[in-house]
């Protein structure tokens, strides 16, 4: 029987250069067939928070400066079309929220679960890993 | 080229890879077997990703010209 082929994509830092390549990768390839995981963790879960997009607290380095101004749909925007046309799903890290003190209502809506480590493996197995 | 008929275009010029991409995978899932469908597309990027996409995805693709600051990339729905 022949599987989809399987790519995880963990998310760690808060720089939205890093967000932004991580979430073009996971979504053209969950647009071009492939199941795709992002695990989002550490510092690059604050990023997920309702309010820092809102407030549009992005911390950028040389390149993201020029994708806010020239309007690019960023990492939410590309990880949002990956969920509607492709078969990829969103995890929050649970030691990040728990160290945190942070709600899953508190991050934007495409988060399916918050899981632990073991879930991840579980999930991830077979799977290629990408860690950003 | 004028021998091949286009059934749809899209005009992603202006957007960022993989934006080209997006639109014309979007498409794809809608258009019937065997249709047409051309990709404008400013961005030099998706010119050289969209055919390596194509092919890999199993459609066919047909043609990529660079016109004045855009390219016309057309690809032929297969499966």
């Amino acid at each position: 029987m022949e599987q989809t082929p399987k790519l995880a994509v963990v998310l760690l830092s808060s720089d939205l250069e890093k967000l932004h390549a991580g979430a073009l990768m996971g979504s053209v390839a969950a647009m071009s067939g492939m199941t795709v995981y992002v695990f989002v963790s550490m510092d690059a879960l604050e990023q997920f928070r309702k309010d820092v997009i809102a407030d549009k607290r992005f911390k950028t380095g040389t390149v993201g400066p020029m994708l806010i101004e020239k309007e690019v749909p960023l990492y939410y925007d590309l990880i949002h079309q990956g969920i509607e046309l492709g078969n990829l799903h969103l995890y929050a890290c649970a030691l990040a929220m728990d160290v945190m003190g942070w709600k899953k209502d508190e991050l934007i809506d495409d988060v399916e679960e918050v899981i632990g480590v073991n879930q991840f493996f579980g999930l991830a197995e077979g799977a290629q890993i990408m860690t950003i | 080229m004028s021998q091949v008929a286009i059934d749809k275009t899209i005009d992603a010029r202006g957007t960022y890879c993989p934006g080209p991409l997006m639109e014309l995978i979007k498409t794809l899932k809608t258009a019937p077997l065997q249709s047409v469908i051309e990709v404008w597309s400013s961005d030099s990027g998706s010119a050289t990703d969209i055919p390596v996409w194509v092919k890999k995805s199993g459609h066919e693709f047909v043609y990529s010209i660079e016109e004045n600051g855009y390219w016309r990339i057309a690809i032929r729905k297969a499966r």
